[in-house]
């Protein structure tokens, strides 16, 4: 049952692009909302959904761990670090506060030209598509490219979080009184 | 089996391209420093929605796109760790975290 689902979404004709559309939606509208919201809790809280639609987007291009890693890294983990540091820093929060700065104007005409000039390049060009007949394990064939051939990244990886763990730690300590 | 899928690739790519543009606009525009954070985490869901975009419609055979972007939300944790220590010590120092308050290095 759940495997015809997953298939239906990953390959129907109606259902793939349906929840494409859904998911889609979802991450820009609540990325909006991030990027406007006045009170800064609200952004944050917004970020979740956006996250989610994004880790459906994976699982609709048939990333399943990385949906996964997705959801328990960034819903568990960087929004809840996030929630955590607007708490501490309350009173900035208030909604009578401005929340934008003077170049609220030059940023929007920046992000739009930019965002003009990508789909002007993605529309030029024709993008060859591969097909392939079986995506396999794809999970198996993740843990085994991490683990031969891209051994280094993962463990230089693992040393940057060790780093930036014991550096936010002394970071957010303060001066010993 | 799994052939590609009905959607064109230029669908995940201009998704991507928009939320990449409304992170920007989040960096270059908000005053909180939390909220520019914010900004630069939708910048980096953007690129990932490209790699794994890429990956897939790539034939799915090398793990190439889904290794890099394990490795950028590994580096987007440990951006988010820093940055936040960092806004909770300026915010100690100065009590507050608007960027445009912040500007003690101004000559």
């Amino acid at each position: 049952m759940i495997a015809v689902i997953a298939e239906q979404l990953q390959t129907g004709a109606f259902w793939h692009p349906l929840a494409f559309v859904c998911l889609a939606a979802g991450a820009l509208i609540s990325g909006l909302l991030v990027v406007l919201s006045r009170n800064i809790l609200h952004s944050a809280l917004w970020l979740l959904p956006c996250l989610v639609s994004v880790a459906g987007l994976f699982l609709l291009l048939g990333a399943e761990a990385l949906a996964a890693i997705q959801i328990l890294v960034y819903c568990g983990g960087i929004v809840v670090l996030i929630l955590f540091a607007v708490m501490l820093t309350r009173g900035i929060g208030d909604p009578d506060v401005r929340a934008t700065n003077q170049q609220l104007a030059w940023g929007f005409i920046g992000a739009a030209g930019l965002a003009g000039v990508v789909l002007h390049l993605l529309s030029r060009e024709a993008w060859p598509v591969a097909s392939r007949a079986n995506l396999g394990d794809v999970t198996g064939r993740l843990a085994d490219a991490l683990l031969t051939p891209y051994v280094l990244a993962f463990e230089v990886a693992s040393v940057i979080l060790l780093v930036a763990m014991i550096g936010a730690i002394v970071i957010a300590r303060g001066e010993p009184q | 089996m799994s052939p590609a899928p009905p959607i064109p690739i230029q669908g995940y790519l201009v998704v991507s391209a928009l939320l990449f543009s409304i992170g920007l606009v989040g960096v270059l525009a908000r005053r909180n420093a939390i909220a520019v954070l914010l900004g630069v985490e939708l910048m980096l869901n953007a690129a990932n929605l490209n790699f794994v975009a890429f990956w897939r419609y790539g034939g799915g055979a090398r793990m190439e796109g889904q290794v890099f972007a394990i490795v950028v939300i590994t580096v987007a944790a440990a951006e988010a760790a820093i940055a936040l220590a960092i806004v909770l010590n300026v915010y100690r120092r100065f009590r507050t975290v608007n960027v445009d308050q912040i500007n003690l290095m101004k000559g």
